[in-house]
Formats: C-alpha cells, sequence, structure tokens
C-alpha cells in the first residue's frame, strides 16, 4: 500500500517532467526515421517489420539508447531526494526505506514504460493505418507491439539497477558516477571486461566441472541488453522460450529477473543503514 | 502514558557527539517546546524520534513504540513538520496533501486541510512555486492529515511572517486541544512562551533546563534588569584617573564598581554610555544613591522585567564560556552538528 503510494507520486511526479516529451518525441523520431529508410522501394515489396526492429531499432535504440534512459531516470530517485531534502517530507510520512527503494523502481520503471510505449506505438500507428489503407503492405503490428514490450523490460532493468545505486549513494556525484559505469560497463565494456576476466580466471574454471565455453555463455547472457537481445530476436523468429536455443533464454530471462531485484536490494541494505 | 521516552541517548556522527545522555520525557497530551540554539542537537534528537538518525547508545521510544524498530506504525499516528526539507516541485499542493492522507491510510478532505493552513487558493499551483512560507504552511497541512496523535513540528515558524507565525501558534493550541500530544523545537523563546506547558532547554546536546516557561523564570531569579544612562562622554580614557571623583566620565569603571558594591546587584554590564544591572527588586533606589555618591550624574534610567532572551541566554550561554570550547555543537561546528 505504501509502496503503491510512493510509486505513484513519483509516476506523477516523473510524467510531469520535460524531460517525459522531449523521450517521446525522441523515440518516436527515431523509429519513425528507421521505417522510412527502410521502406519498401518497389511495387508489391513487403514491409519489413522484422528487419526495422532487428537491424536497425534493437541496436540503435532498444540495446543503446533506452539503457541510457534508464540510467538518467533512475540514477536521481533516492540520492536527489536525499540532497533536495524532499526525503525528509517522504520518510515524515508512514514509509519505510524499503517501500521508498521499490516504490522508485515501480513508478521510474513504469513512467520509463510509458514513454517507450508512446515513443515506438506513435510511429507504429501510422505504419498500421498506412498498411490498412493500402499504403504499404503487410505491416505486422504483433511482432511490433511484443518487441515493445521487451524494450520496456530492458529499460525497467537499467531503472532498477540504478536506483539500487542511488540507494547505496549517499551523494548525487557518488550516485551519478555509478549510472554512467552501469552504463559503460554493460552496453559498451561487457564483452572486453568479461573477456579479461576469463584469461585472468583461467586457471580457476580449468578445475571447475564447466567448460570455459558455458562460462563465456553465462557471462554473455547475464548482461541484460544481451539476455533482451536473445529474448527479442527468438520472439521475432516465433521461437520465444521454444526451439534449440531455450536454455539460453529461460538463463537470459532469470538474469533479467535478477538484475531487476538484486541491484535495489543491496542499495536498499546500505540505505538502510545510514543516517539521513 | 508518554508519548515520547528518551532514556540515555546518546549519537555521535564521526567523532563529533552531537547529543550526550539525554534523558527527556514527553507526556501524552503534553505541548512540549524544545530550544536551543541552533547546532544544540535539536534536530538530531528530532531525526531520532523519526528514525531518520540512529541512536549511537540509549533507547528512543515513541507512542509506546521503539523509534528504530517500529517506526512506520509510529509514523502513522505522527504528523511531522520536518526542518530543511523541500518539496516535490512538479506536484501541485493539493497532490502533496493527497499523497499525505493515502501514505497515512487516512480519509480527510484535502481541501479541508489546505483550508486550515491557508493555503487552498494556491493549492492546484505546482509547489515548485512556493514561497518558503507557503512549503511550510503545506508541510504542516501534510502533518495534520490523518488527525495524529503526536504533532513533531521542527522549526514550525521559520519563513513565516509574525502573522503566519501566530495562524502557526493557533494550530497548535487547537491540536494541543484536541488532545494531541506536540513536540516542537525553535531557537526563539518568544515563540514557544505561548503555547507550551513545559520546555526543555539544550545546549552542546544536553538538557541543560527543563520546566514550564514560568518555572524557568524564576530559577534564574525574580530580578528585574535596570538600564541608567549615565552623563558625560564615554571612552574608556576617562576611566583611568577617575576614583570617581568627576560627574563626566560616563560609564567609568568606578560607577560600575560603585554599582557592584550595593547590596542585591548581581550583574553590571557597560553598554556604551549606559549601566545594563540586573538586581533585585528593592535594590533600584540603592542603586541611583550609589551612582550619585560616587558623583556619576544619572540622565536617564528605566527598568524592565527579564525578557524571554536573557532568559534564554542565560541557560544557553551560561556563566561558563569556557565551556563554549570543550562542547561541540555550540561554536564553529553548528552545521555539522545540527542536520
Amino acid at each position: 500500500m505504501s509502496l503503491v503510494a510512493i510509486a505513484g507520486k513519483d509516476f506523477q511526479d516523473a510524467v510531469r517532467s520535460r524531460g517525459m516529451i522531449a523521450l517521446v518525441a525522441l523515440f518516436s523520431l527515431l523509429v519513425a526515421v528507421f521505417a522510412f529508410v527502410i521502406r519498401p522501394t518497389g511495387q508489391g515489396e513487403q514491409f519489413a517489420t522484422e528487419l526495422l526492429l532487428r537491424f536497425f531499432v534493437r541496436p540503435f535504440l532498444v540495446t543503446t539508447l533506452v539503457p541510457l534512459v534508464g540510467v538518467v531516470i533512475g540514477y536521481n530517485a533516492v540520492s536527489g531526494e536525499r540532497e533536495s531534502g524532499s526525503l525528509k517530507l517522504l520518510l515524515s510520512l508512514p514509509h519505510s526505506r524499503a517501500d521508498v527503494v521499490f516504490g522508485k523502481v515501480v513508478g521510474r520503471g513504469a513512467a520509463l514504460s510509458v514513454a517507450v510505449f508512446a515513443g515506438f506505438l506513435l510511429p507504429a500507428a501510422v505504419l498500421a493505418a498506412l498498411a490498412q489503407t493500402g499504403g504499404i503492405a503487410a505491416f505486422n503490428a504483433g511482432s511490433f507491439f511484443g518487441f515493445t514490450v521487451f524494450a520496456a523490460v530492458l529499460g525497467i532493468v537499467f531503472v532498477a539497477i540504478a536506483v539500487g545505486c542511488s540507494a547505496a549513494a549517499s551523494t548525487q556525484r557518488r550516485a551519478l558516477i555509478g549510472g554512467v559505469s552501469i552504463y559503460v560497463l554493460f552496453v559498451l565494456l561487457w564483452g572486453a571486461v568479461t573477456g579479461q576476466f576469463l584469461g585472468a580466471a583461467g586457471g580457476i574454471v580449468d578445475p571447475l566441472p564447466v567448460s570455459t565455453e558455458q562460462v563465456r555463455t553465462f557471462l554473455r547472457v547475464s548482461n541484460p541488453t544481451t539476455g533482451v537481445e536473445i529474448l527479442s530476436n527468438a520472439f521475432l523468429a516465433e521461437r520465444l522460450f521454444a526451439g534449440e536455443s531455450v536454455n539460453r533464454q529461460i538463463s537470459a530471462a532469470s538474469m533479467l529477473v535478477f538484475w531487476t531485484v538484486a541491484p535495489p536490494l543491496v542499495g536498499l541494505w546500505k540505505f538502510d543503514t545510514d543516517d539521513l | 502514558m508518554t508519548a515520547i521516552e528518551l532514556r540515555g541517548v546518546r549519537k555521535e556522527f564521526g567523532d563529533v557527539t552531537a547529543v550526550r545522555d539525554l534523558d527527556l520525557t514527553v507526556q501524552e497530551g503534553e505541548v512540549y517546546g524544545f530550544l536551543g540554539p541552533n547546532g544544540a542537537g535539536k534536530s538530531t534528537t528530532i531525526d531520532m524520534l523519526l528514525d531518520l538518525v540512529r541512536p549511537t547508545a540509549g533507547t528512543v521510544r515513541v507512542l509506546g513504540r521503539d523509534a528504530t524498530g517500529d517506526g512506520v506504525a509510529i509514523r502513522r499516528r505522527t504528523g511531522v513538520l520536518p526542518d530543511g526539507f523541500s518539496v516535490y516541485n512538479r506536484l501541485s499542493g493539493r497532490k502533496h496533501v493527497e499523497f499525505a492522507i493515502k501514505s497515512k491510510e487516512a480519509d480527510d478532505d484535502p481541501d479541508a486541510l489546505l483550508e486550515r493552513v491557508g493555503l487552498l487558493d494556491d493549492a492546484d499551483r505546482k509547489a515548485g512555486g512556493y514561497s518558503k512560507g507557503m512549503r511550510q504552511r503545506l508541510a504542516l497541512a501534510m502533518a495534520l492529515a490523518g488527525t495524529p496523535d503526536l504533532l513533531v513540528l521542527d522549526e514550525p515558524s521559520s519563513g513565516l511572517d509574525p502573522a503566519g507565525a501566530k495562524e502557526m501558534r493557533e494550530i497548535v493550541r487547537s491540536e494541543a486541544d484536541r488532545g494531541a500530544t506536540v513536540f516542537f523545537s525553535s531557537h526563539i523563546l518568544e515563540q514557544v512562551d505561548a503555547v507550551c506547558d513545559r520546555v526543555g532547554i539544550l545546549r552542546g546536546g544536553e538538557l541543560v533546563a527543563e520546566d514550564s516557561v514560568e518555572g524557568l523564570r524564576e530559577a534564574v531569579g525574580g530580578e528585574e534588569t535596570l538600564e541608567i544612562a549615565v552623563g558625560g562622554p564615554s571612552g574608556s580614557d576617562a576611566a583611568n584617573g577617575a576614583d570617581g571623583a568627576t560627574g563626566t566620565d560616563g560609564a567609568s569603571d568606578a560607577a560600575v564598581e560603585a554599582v557592584r558594591a550595593v547590596d542585591g546587584v548581581s550583574r553590571v554590564d557597560r553598554d556604551g554610555d549606559a549601566l545594563v544591572v540586573s538586581c533585585a527588586d528593592g535594590a533600584k533606589t540603592r542603586v541611583i544613591a550609589a551612582l550619585e555618591d560616587a558623583g556619576v550624574g544619572v540622565d536617564d534610567f528605566h527598568t524592565r522585567e527579564a525578557s524571554l532572551e536573557d532568559l534564554f541566554l542565560a541557560y544557553t550561554e551560561g556563566d561558563a564560556p569556557e565551556s563554549k570550547k570543550t562542547v561541540p555543537g555550540t561554536a564553529d561546528d553548528d552545521e555539522e552538528v545540527d542536520r
């Protein structure tokens, strides 16, 4: 109840920000530009929804921009209120610190989902209308909508990681450094960092009853952006939780759940013992 | 039953002790004024009541519950006006109050609460555009939501104009009449005089006095303060060769000595051409006579009752100024301690 009240307030606060409108506009614009780029040129050519999503929207928008937006929305969730003093107002009311942290994850996750859905679905509605009127042939609205869900999921995961970091940080500056580090690690450097790790840990992995290849795969799916990539590609191929990669998909999905829950818990553990 | 009970409470921030061995009891239904200069540990104490800060040692019980373990249950029955808070800039005043009502699972009418604090006309404006006083009123409306058993108000009058401060006092009084316990802090004694059943004075993290305002006044002594304008030019050089023989050397050392020797005088201070004398009721005429005997001309004099400010200063500054150096929180480290 308390968590819901905080989530509701935070959501209302977030959707009233100017950044929100800018975000929806940016998403819409990018999706529209990509759709224009791959528009069918010849008569009778199909509109390639999967091509649009898999090779344009996902790499350029979902796995690079959405995590960044998630980090930006989440990093000041707790530390910002702590620094400004509104946290005093919040904790004067009957809320526990756990309510605050998880209420923030829910409220800001919901706000980001709204931005993603609005931004992705506005151009999709145009494409669907064009398909209806015969302007383009066969726009796959189902694929597009499903894909948008994965985009929102990835955003929520990054909001959760950033909120956890924000709860653990005693100042805004530290929260910002943490947020930037999260983005750099998961989006830009994951391959390099895990490669280094595997190189260094070779001696430790060898005696274990797992192959280096298995560890490598595990580390790959541990990255939430890769996890969403695996799941969304399977979805577009209509093999979600089916086919030969089902184990990998289940690992990826579990890791997404892990990243949504664990960072806020760790952040709370620190936040709960702090003097405010 | 006791509303607030602190036993042997101590709070250290690093190597600074903000509150030391504090014992404090506030009965249910009481209006308790918590006084002290900036940095005395008032806000730290209040933060411990609300579980924003955890005590290093001792126990804090509020409304019969342990503050550290049962904070949510306590705050469900407590209205809080925090110090140094900020509002949610993008949300309207009404949204803030609605949020407080929802958080306390109460069924108040937001408009009635806003009306009560005089904010109804601005209820739909974004709180980011509110003045300091309006924010203070808004937080009070949020505190009043859910008809709390206990009100904890940290420096409630800060940012309010005199009319606003008066309205604040009236609300405190009506809440007390309803049966609520009110615990509020201030560094201005005048604000608590009118409404408090009891006041506690905190200094350097320790409770140095606790009584009704009347009781404190008596404890300091039913003295009068006499302000005497003495004739002649000012300047300490005149005091050198004086011996009290001339009538033109102002508030000279000799004049001070002469007054100090009078029976019933407890304190003499020099204030330019004037002497400020604290003395027992009947000593007035003897003071004037002594001055005239010493050859010091009296141009004018008037008396005043020991003001609340004098009273406050007597407790918070005390007679031992050297203690400032050893007691953290009274001197330079205000900012660190008053959190």
